[in-house]
């Protein structure tokens, strides 16, 4: 007879159990690599648009532009790590979506270990798997366009922030698919999820452009530690700068993870009561 | 036998905001809203013994679904008491997991671009069984089940009746004592669903597993349980032994003749010819009024027949006369 594990048995079983889903997702992205090749040639293509774009604007070098603010060809760079941090991560919202529409949660439900933090964890692993391949791609056609490149430390600290900023990036969508409990369809929050994120996060263009209050309050949001944190080590690299945005990147994932514990067991007691 | 699983008077109420039509009506919906209650479980006990398997039937909406989610503890009744396996459910919803196995036919619980090995091996961490009894386990199942060729190939690419074999083993890897099944033939063909039934009938059989399943196909529960609750309108109908129910609802056989003749006419009272085939005859036979026997006989007495065979009227039928009873 099968009997119920210990309580310190049990953390160890559910770590087990999420890092073996986290593997999965890992796997499950390079069986499908032509996709995984596919997602990276987009990213190349949409690199070559908008490198194009801002070398012709810090061509122009116009007092009050970028260019008199970044090294030269720096926003190409800085652009080509948020994106490479944007495209990698995982749809999760789309998944949890299906999952709570289509009744596929309940037979989720009836298994000893938490289906929420399995999802994650698989979703980490897709983003894992995409950051790797997106990643060699972007590095290949970095050595390939002969652009000036920064220091080697600065590309150890973008791997380090952007595996954690795409993190944040399937912890925020974790969020936006949670509201289909309630809102069943997912487009609108992730809308809205989604559009925050590049403005905020700074996806076309790092945030310290904005006027300062708006950069300020942009700091202060999630979505900076997504894209942003990573994004700013390609034009300003530095190690305090490197140390503060992890801290900062931690205490984000900290706190989305206590919201989503709060809106999962919000989830999980109407799911009780009034079924999926 | 003890009871591994026994329900009190369960009841479980669905209360719903009815929408009004028109632009007016849904303003004033929002100050005085119109709320609509169900009942989907009204009131049903019954208890279900170790080894037993035992059929949930009912039209739909009659409210098996929502009796198995709540015994599987992922609804919460309204009221009443139930307890499976010794916990409550929808109270010990992790530990009971532990203890059973769970088929929805059309929910799979497998990674579809992976191969079956790796979902499995992922249950395995799930569930925290040792490697050990994994493998040992995993490798009976495979033999008894035939998948040798198609553990390592994507989900995806396996057809229906291998992909719900999979299923079958994925929710057996853990060693349930008790097995939930929703439509577990639901789709398959011929081959596939006679396979499926063995294979649960006789896996349950050998390991002592208690098995409760739900379906539209009466085949399932006639070859797979022993006996069957039928639920209507939120209530228990009928709670009898499958072979029992066919016989108290129906009280009719049917005598198929295999004979030279193209065709044969026997003249007794509650004996009615159904449409055949040349040189088959199907009589029903309502055993209240005339014994089996004697329709042999008479069959016999004309001569030139090649074979018969009695059999009860299909589930079908059965089913189909205890709603009718139950809504008279």
């Amino acid at each position: 007879m099968k009997s119920t594990p210990l309580p310190r048995a049990e953390l160890a079983g559910t770590i087990a159990a999420a890092l073996s889903a986290f593997g999965l997702g890992v796997r499950r992205n390079l069986a499908n690599w032509p996709i995984l090749m596919g997602r990276a040639l987009f990213y190349l293509v949409v690199m070559a648009v908008l490198s194009a774009l801002w070398d012709k604007v810090a061509g122009q070098n116009l007092p009050g532009t970028l260019a008199t603010v970044l090294p030269p060809g720096g926003l190409t760079l800085y652009v080509g790590a948020t994106e490479w941090i944007t495209l990698s991560i995982a749809a999760i919202h789309l998944r949890l979506e299906d999952d709570i529409r289509f009744g596929l949660l309940e037979p989720q439900l009836l298994r000893p270990k938490p289906y929420l933090l399995q999802k994650i964890a698989e979703s980490m692993g897709d983003t894992f798997a995409r950051l790797l391949g997106i990643g060699a791609a972007a590095l290949v056609a970095l050595a390939l366009s002969g652009r000036s490149a920064p220091p080697a430390i600065a590309f150890a600290y973008v791997a380090v922030l952007g595996v954690f900023g795409g993190a944040i990036g399937v912890l925020l969508y974790t969020l936006v698919g949670l509201a289909a409990f309630w809102v069943r369809r997912v487009l609108p929050p992730y809308l809205i999820m989604q559009k925050s994120m590049f403005i905020l996060g700074g996806l076309f263009a790092p945030i310290s452009l904005y006027p300062d209050w708006l950069y300020h309050a942009a700091r202060l949001t999630p979505f900076a530690a997504n894209t942003f944190i990573a994004g700013n080590q390609m034009i300003a690299p530095s190690a305090a700068a490197f140390g503060a945005g992890l801290a900062a990147q931690l205490a984000w994932i900290v706190i989305i993870a206590i919201l989503i514990a709060l809106v999962w067991r919000a989830a999980l007691r109407k799911i009780l009561r009034e079924g999926v | 036998m003890s009871a591994i699983i026994s329900v009190e008077n369960l009841r479980k109420e669905f209360r719903y905001v009815r929408r009004r039509r028109g632009f007016a009506a849904g303003l004033s919906g929002l100050f005085a809203r119109d709320i609509q209650t169900i009942e989907a479980v009204d009131g049903i006990s019954f208890e279900i013994a170790a080894r037993e398997r035992v059929a949930i039937i009912g039209p739909n909406g009659a409210g098996k679904s929502t009796t198995l989610k709540m015994l599987s503890g992922i609804l919460e009744p309204t009221s009443g008491a139930a307890r499976v396996l010794d916990f409550v459910p929808w109270k010990q919803r992790r530990q009971l997991s532990y203890r059973i196995g769970v088929v929805f036919g059309q929910r799979s619980q497998l990674w579809a671009e992976l191969p079956a090995r790796d979902s499995f091996a992922l249950l395995r961490r799930i569930y925290d069984v040792e490697a050990k009894t994994f493998a040992a386990r995993l490798a009976q199942l495979v033999e008894r089940f035939g998948l040798g060729a198609l553990l390592d190939q994507p989900v995806q690419r396996l057809s229906l009746g291998q992909r719900m074999r999979c299923e079958i083993v994925a929710s057996l890897l853990h060693g349930p004592a008790l097995l939930f099944l929703d439509e577990p033939t639901i789709g398959l063909d011929i081959t596939a669903k006679a396979a499926i039934r063995d294979f649960i009938r006789e896996h349950a059989g050998m390991e002592g597993q208690t098995v409760v399943l739900t379906s539209h196909d009466t085949r399932d529960i006639e070859l797979v349980c022993d006996r069957v609750i039928v639920i209507n309108a939120g209530r228990i109908v009928v709670d009898q032994p499958t072979d029992q129910l066919r016989r108290q609802f129906l009280g009719h056989r049917l005598v198929t003749l295999r004979s030279a003749a193209p065709r044969i006419e026997i003249s007794l009272p509650g004996v009615v010819r159904r449409v055949s085939e040349p040189h088959i005859s199907i009589f029903e036979v309502d055993t209240r009024t005339t014994r089996v026997d004697a329709v042999v006989e008479a069959a016999l007495a004309l001569g030139g027949i090649e074979d018969i065979t009695i059999e009860d009227p299909p589930m079908e039928e059965v089913v189909r006369e205890i709603y009718a009873a139950a809504t008279r």
